[in-house]
C-alpha cells in the first residue's frame, strides 16, 4: 500500500480522533460506573445506546425539533429504563458469579435488539441535521462530530463533577471502593446501585442521541459499542474513571490512524488487536489499577 | 424412581443404532434435519466444555465454527483436498485461533475473555472479507458439487458423539474437577496449587476443536459459504441457549437442550426470525434467574439422577 502521509493528513487524524474520543469516553464512563460499583459488565450497554438513537430519530421526525434538544428527553428516558432494568433483573445477580451477570445482560441485549427489529424494522434510518463540514486550514471539521464532541465533553465533565463533589456522587464512589464499608457508613447501597445503573444508561442514551446525527440508525448498531466501551475501560484501567477519558481519546486516535492505511472494516479489527495487545502487555490499563 | 445404569446404557445403544441405520429409511429432509441436530449437539457440547465447566463465558464461539468452515472450503477449492481431511484441518485452525485468543485473555481473571470473544466474530468477518484472493471476499466461496450427505451424516454424528464422550471423560476426571473448582472459586483453586491458566487454556482448546471440524463439515454440506453465513451471532446465541436450557456443566444437558430446542425451532419458530431471537433472549434471562441448572437440573432433583452426568 502506498500512502503518502502529509502533515494535513496527520492533523486530520488527530482532530478526528479527538472528536471521536470524547464520545467514546462518555459512553464508556457509563459501563465503567456499573462495573466499578457492582462488578457487573453490562453487555446491554450498547443496545441502550441504540435505544437513545431511535428516541432521537422518532422525536425528530415526529415533531421536527432540533435533534440536539432531544438530549434531556433521551437521557431522562434511558435513566428510567436503566433503573427499571436494575430494579427488575440485574439486582438479582449482583452477588452471583460473574457468569450469571454476563449471561443475564447478554439476554437483555438480545431481547432489546430483537424488540427493536420487531418494532422499528431493520431499515437504515438517518437524522439529516447539521450535515457537511467546514475547513480550518487543510483540516476538515465535520459539524455534527464537532457538536458531538463538545456536548460529550461537557456531559463527561459534568459527570466527573457530580462524582467528585456531590453527596450522591461521593456515595457512588464509596460504594465502588467497598460496599461493606459504604453500608456501615449508612449509605443505602441498593439505592446507589439503582442510581448508578440509571446514570450509566443515561450516558449511553446521550451517546445514542449524538451519534444519531453521525451514523445510520439500525437495531444492530449498538453491540459494537459494548465492545468499544470495554476496550476504553481496559485502556484506561478498570475502576479508574479518569482513565476512561484517556482510553477514549486513544481509541479514537488509533482508529483514525488505522483508517488512513486500511479499509473501514479492517480499522474495526485494529481496535480488537489493540485490546489483545493491552491485555498481554499491561492488563491493569495504561494509568494502572483502581483509584477512584 | 431412578433410572438404573444398565437400562440407560441399553437405551443409549438403541438410540445410536437407530440413528446409524436411519439414512437407509429416512427421507432426504429427515436425514438433513438429523445432520443439523448432530451439528447443534456438537456445538452446544463444545460451548459447555469451556463455559459450563470453567464459568468463563464465550460470547463468540461461532468464530471457531467460521474459521473451520473457511479453512475447509479454501483447502477444498484451492488445494483440491478431500472434504474429510479438510474438515479436520478446520479443527486444527480452530485450535490455533484458540491459542491466539486464549493466551492473552485467560491469563487474567474476570470478564476479559468474555468481551474479547464478543468482538472476535466481527474481526474474523472483516478479515475474511478483506483477503478476497483467498476467500472470495463478500462474494463467498462456492464448493464443487458433490453428493456426500450420507458420509457427512455419519462424520457429523461421530463428532457429536465424540464431543459428548469427551465431556463425559472430562467431567469424570481429576482435570474436570479442577475446571469446576476454577468455576466455583478461582482463587481457592490457585491456592490449592492448580495452574488455572493452563487448565482454562486446555478447556478452551478442547472446546474449539469440535466447532472447527463441524464448521468444515457444514461448509461442505451446504456447498457455499460467505462471511455473513458462517459468522452469525445467532449461532453463538443458539449454542448458549441450548446449553443453559438443558443444564450447563453436565454431560447430557447440552444434548437435551440441543434436541428439544432444535425440533421446536424447526417446527415452529423458524418462521418468525426476530420473535424467535427475542424468545432466546427471554429464555437466557429466565434460566439464569429461575433455573440456573436447566431442565436437566429439575429432572435430577425429581428423579434423583447423578448431579453432573
Amino acid at each position: 500500500m502506498n500512502v503518502v502521509v502529509t502533515p494535513a493528513m496527520v492533523g486530520q487524524v488527530i482532530v478526528s480522533g479527538i472528536l471521536a474520543g470524547a464520545l467514546y469516553a462518555m459512553v464508556a464512563l457509563g459501563l465503567a460506573l456499573i462495573f466499578g460499583v457492582m462488578r457487573v459488565i453490562n453487555i446491554a450497554h450498547g443496545p441502550l445506546l441504540m435505544l437513545g438513537a431511535y428516541a432521537t430519530y422518532f422525536l425528530y421526525t415526529a415533531t421536527g425539533i432540533n435533534p440536539y434538544l432531544t438530549l434531556p428527553i433521551t437521557m431522562g428516558a434511558l435513566f428510567v429504563v436503566g433503573m427499571l432494568l436494575q430494579r427488575t433483573l440485574v439486582f438479582r445477580v449482583v452477588d452471583a458469579p460473574e457468569l450469571s451477570s454476563l449471561l443475564l445482560t447478554f439476554g437483555v441485549s438480545i431481547a432489546l435488539v430483537n424488540l427493536a427489529q420487531l418494532g422499528f424494522s431493520s431499515d437504515l434510518r438517518a437524522v439529516e441535521f447539521l450535515t457537511g463540514s467546514f475547513l480550518v486550514g487543510p483540516v476538515a471539521f465535520s459539524k455534527s462530530r464537532l457538536v458531538a464532541f463538545l456536548v460529550a465533553a461537557a456531559i463527561t465533565a459534568a459527570a466527573f463533577v457530580f462524582l467528585k463533589s456531590t453527596r450522591v456522587g461521593k456515595a457512588i464512589r464509596a460504594t465502588s471502593q467497598s460496599r461493606e464499608v459504604a453500608m456501615v457508613c449508612g449509605i443505602n447501597v441498593q439505592r446507589i446501585h439503582l442510581l448508578t445503573f440509571g446514570l450509566a444508561a443515561a450516558l449511553a442514551g446521550a451517546g445514542g442521541t449524538l451519534i444519531a446525527m453521525i451514523v445510520a440508525i439500525q437495531p444492530e448498531m449498538g453491540q459494537i459499542w459494548t465492545f468499544k466501551s470495554f476496550l476504553v475501560i481496559v485502556l484506561g484501567g478498570a475502576g479508574n474513571y479518569p482513565g476512561a477519558l484517556l482510553g477514549g481519546m486513544l481509541l479514537g486516535l488509533v482508529e483514525q490512524l488505522a483508517s488512513l492505511f486500511l479499509t473501514t472494516q479492517l480499522s474495526e479489527a485494529v481496535a480488537y488487536v489493540l485490546l489483545v495487545v493491552v491485555l498481554l502487555v499491561r492488563p491493569t490499563g495504561l494509568l494502572g489499577g483502581r483509584q477512584t | 424412581m431412578s433410572v438404573s445404569r444398565p437400562a440407560f446404557l441399553m437405551l443409549l445403544a438403541v438410540v445410536l443404532a437407530a440413528l446409524a441405520v436411519y439414512p437407509f429409511f429416512g427421507t432426504g429432509y429427515g436425514v438433513r434435519s438429523m445432520l443439523q441436530l448432530f451439528m447443534w449437539i456438537a456445538l452446544a457440547g463444545s460451548w459447555n466444555l469451556i463455559s459450563g465447566l470453567t464459568g468463563y463465558v464465550s460470547f463468540g464461539h461461532v468464530a471457531f465454527f467460521g474459521i473451520g468452515a473457511y479453512t475447509a472450503s479454501v483447502l477444498i477449492t484451492k488445494a483440491a483436498w478431500a472434504w474429510l481431511p479438510a474438515a479436520l484441518a478446520g479443527g486444527v485452525m480452530a485450535l490455533v485461533l484458540a491459542v491466539v485468543i486464549g493466551w492473552p485473555c485467560l491469563r487474567l481473571k474476570g470478564p476479559y475473555f468474555a468481551i474479547a470473544m464478543l468482538g472476535l466474530d466481527e474481526v474474523l468477518r472483516a478479515l475474511v472479507s478483506y483477503f478476497e484472493g483467498l476467500t472470495g471476499g463478500g462474494f463467498g466461496l462456492s464448493l464443487p458439487t458433490l453428493q456426500a450427505t450420507f458420509p457427512i451424516y455419519y462424520v457429523m454424528g461421530a463428532t457429536a458423539v465424540a464431543v459428548t464422550l469427551l465431556t463425559y471423560l472430562v467431567i469424570t476426571s481429576r482435570f474436570g474437577l479442577r475446571l469446576m473448582t476454577i468455576r466455583e472459586d478461582e482463587i481457592a483453586a490457585e491456592v490449592m496449587g492448580i495452574d488455572t491458566f493452563r487448565h482454562k487454556l486446555m478447556a478452551l482448546l478442547l472446546s474449539a476443536v469440535g466447532p472447527g471440524i463441524v464448521g468444515g463439515l457444514a461448509a461442505r454440506d451446504q456447498g457455499y459459504i460467505e462471511p455473513i453465513s458462517v459468522f452469525p451471532l445467532a449461532t453463538t446465541i443458539t449454542m448458549i441457549v441450548m446449553v443453559l436450557f438443558g443444564g450447563k456443566g453436565t454431560v447430557w444437558g447440552p444434548v437435551l437442550g440441543a434436541t428439544v430446542l432444535f425440533f421446536l425451532q424447526e417446527a415452529v419458530w423458524a418462521r418468525f426470525i426476530y420473535l424467535h431471537q427475542l424468545l432466546f433472549g427471554a429464555i437466557i434471562i429466565a434460566v439464569v434467574l429461575l433455573m440456573p441448572r436447566g431442565v436437566l437440573g429439575l429432572l435430577q432433583l425429581k428423579y434423583r439422577l447423578p448431579r453432573t452426568i
